[in-house]
């Protein structure tokens, strides 16, 4: 049998490589030295990113390893919002290591740099193995991040929870992507996508008459697996008591550095592969529509649920729900302006979200507790607080001029852009319809939280002592919100060159 | 379609043939139960106790820590049965495989998982 090894191409693998051995040093570190000084594991992770963002400038574009790793603009793209959301994660974290995770500072910064690693091979995957690997590299070491309190109830049953639905929902993924591979006889995504729209596979008519029941089953679990990652109803229910339990600066990077791997494999498997069936002018076949229904599920569900939370985490959890259906309304805007309205949207959100949620960490490291109610008279202690949160909560409302805004405001021009191309498409106006009502009730329950902190009157208010991490955390989370929001053009530009990445294919 | 086909026979038979056997030792076997054969049996020791006691978390670490070398064993067969085609190139990913391997037994060892107190 004559074997023929694929072309190899370390070189365009080398930031996941270092960081993936430096994530093993970190660990390593920690378990051979004394402990002596408490934050050093954590600096080490930190400068690995940093060190792994510099590789990544030198790094080529281009294909290896027989095309099933693929460091294209998107790839880049998603790999620096996967970095900066560890760093930030990493950055808040600070609080955490001189009390709760005191002998395990190795596994957690450890397991959050694999973590990031999985994510940064599963955005350069271009085939569905190498895909479905990344992918449970990335939820691995978060089960056991969500669970990292072990002797907080809360926090192993987040653990639990995660583990049961990660593990449903990969089972279900993988369940589609056979089907697929059954249908086509191949694993590359590209080829997927060719022999879809051009030969008569079994199971499908290439005239996009009618798809067979095997197509159907596939395409369904495959939106269920990937719904269960990004929390799209009716997928979502595991969110808030996931989010409530694991250590804040955990929750953030599962809201913003999970959901955004969760987008890339969506893309990957349905935009790059399974294009050809989302034909607007052929509903009954068409993936895009169910899509459009789970977006505005999540932001109906999301912000109406969003409002009665008293718990911040809960309820941030509920609106990064309502924001998963948000950025999947760019998702379903097939055009050069979706994709990048897409990357720009995580962008702003990264900021915004990860800022957000380094303000509720630090107070709940300090007072132990995450009650908005908890917040009151928190402008008069420690007004930088009181002020960042505001700037981050209106991000998140979308109010001009800052991130937020320029991201829906991207995401439904795309929308609106789709919707104008296509005569089955007038179910894209309801769907930008849903989501600006919805932003009037978002901003109900996020100047909630501006109320408590400015106007609610208390005898007993939050003393707060900052970090020096922790503040450099929040600062660097309103610059960028403040900063991209004012100049949005250079995130959009470089979000620009995602759609060519994906293969010139879009109209 | 055709093709399911075969994989849906071959399933309902697998699954007939299981319960004719079943129903088969049904009808030709005696029907002679006794106090005794009701007993769990284990090892041919009487059981003492309980099977629903808490079990020291110790075990599943060995456990764990065999699947190292086990993992270890199903990846080398497959490399051992190529190597000759494939050269210099396989036996340094199989080191690099290895060393990432005998990471998690140096990890395990430094953290005291080895010793039984």
């Amino acid at each position: 049998m004559e074997f023929q090894l694929p072309e190899i191409n370390l070189q365009l693998m080398a930031p996941e490589i270092f960081l993936f051995l430096w994530a093993l040093a970190v660990m390593a570190f920690d378990v051979t030295t004394k402990r002596k000084s408490s934050s050093t594991a954590g600096n080490l992770a930190l400068v690995g990113l940093a060190v792994t963002g510099v590789i990544m400038v030198f790094t080529d574009q281009g294909r290896g390893f027989g095309n099933m790793f693929f460091n294209d603009s998107m790839a880049v793209f998603f790999k620096v919002i996967f970095l900066a959301a560890a760093f930030m994660a990493i950055g808040s974290s600070f609080g955490l290591t001189h009390t709760r995770i005191l002998n395990h500072r190795g596994e957690y910064f450890g397991l959050i740099l694999l973590s990031t690693v999985g994510m940064m091979f599963l955005a350069s995957s271009s085939e569905l193995i190498s895909l479905y690997i990344g992918l449970e590299l990335t939820t691995i070491p978060l089960f056991v991040l969500a669970a990292f309190f072990k002797d907080d109830r809360k926090s192993v049953e987040a653990g639990i929870k995660y583990l049961v639905v990660g593990a449903f929902s990969s089972a279900l993924l993988l369940y589609g992507l056979s089907f697929i591979y059954g249908l086509t006889g191949t694993t590359d995504i590209a080829q997927i996508r060719s022999i879809l729209a051009h030969s008569a596979v079994a199971g499908f008519n290439p005239a996009y008459q009618e798809s067979t029941p095997i197509m159907v089953m596939a395409v369904l679990a495959i939106l269920g697996g990937i719904g269960f990652k990004l929390a799209l109803p009716p997928f979502h229910q595991w969110v808030p008591d996931v989010y409530e339990g694991a250590p804040t600066p955990i929750t953030a990077f599962l809201s913003v550095g999970s959901k955004a791997a969760g987008l890339v494999a969506f893309a990957k498997i349905m935009i790059m592969g399974l294009y050809d069936l989302y034909d607007p002018s052929k509903a009954p076949n068409d993936w895009g529509i169910l899509v459009g229904v789970m977006a505005a599920a999540a932001m109906i569900v999301g912000n109406v649920l969003a409002i009665r939370q008293t718990n911040i985490k809960r309820m941030l959890a509920y609106s990064s729900i309502a924001h998963a259906g948000y950025v999947m309304v760019g998702m379903l805007a097939l055009n050069s302006l979706g994709l990048a309205s897409v990357g720009y949207y995580m962008f702003a959100y990264l900021f915004t979200n990860m800022g957000a949620f380094a303000i509720v960490a630090l107070i709940e490291d300090r007072t132990g507790s995450c009650e908005i109610a908890s917040y009151a008279g928190l402008s008069k202690t420690s007004p930088f607080l009181a002020i960042s949160m505001t700037i981050f909560l209106l991000s998140l409302t979308g109010i001009p001029p800052l991130a937020g805004f320029f991201g829906k405001f991207y995401v439904f021009a795309a929308a609106i852009k789709m919707a104008e191309t296509g005569s089955g498409l007038t179910w894209i106006y309801w769907l930008v319809g849903v989501g600006l009502v919805t932003s009037v009730f978002a901003l109900y329950y996020y100047a909630n939280v501006m109320r408590t902190m400015y106007f609610v009157e208390t005898d007993s208010p939050l003393k707060v002592t900052m970090s020096p991490m922790a503040v450099a955390v929040i600062v660097i989370g309103v610059v960028g919100v403040v900063v991209f929001g004012l100049n949005p053009q250079p995130i959009v530009q470089f979000a620009s060159d995602m759609p060519a990445a994906l293969g010139a294919l879009l109209p | 379609m055709s093709e399911y086909l075969s994989v849906l026979i071959f399933a309902v038979t697998g699954a007939a043939i299981v319960l004719f056997t079943f129903f088969i030792s049904k009808l030709i076997r005696p029907h002679n139960p006794y106090p005794e054969k009701g007993v769990t049996y284990e090892c041919a020791e009487d059981a003492i106790g309980d099977s629903w006691i808490r079990f020291n978390p110790r075990f599943y670490i060995f456990a764990l820590i065999f699947v190292i070398f086990d993992v270890e064993v199903i990846f080398l067969f497959p490399w051992a049965v190529a190597f000759g085609e494939l050269g210099l190139f396989a036996l340094v990913e199989m080191v690099i495989f290895i060393l990432i391997l005998f990471f998690g037994l140096f990890y395990a060892w430094k953290k005291g998982v080895l010793k039984w107190v």
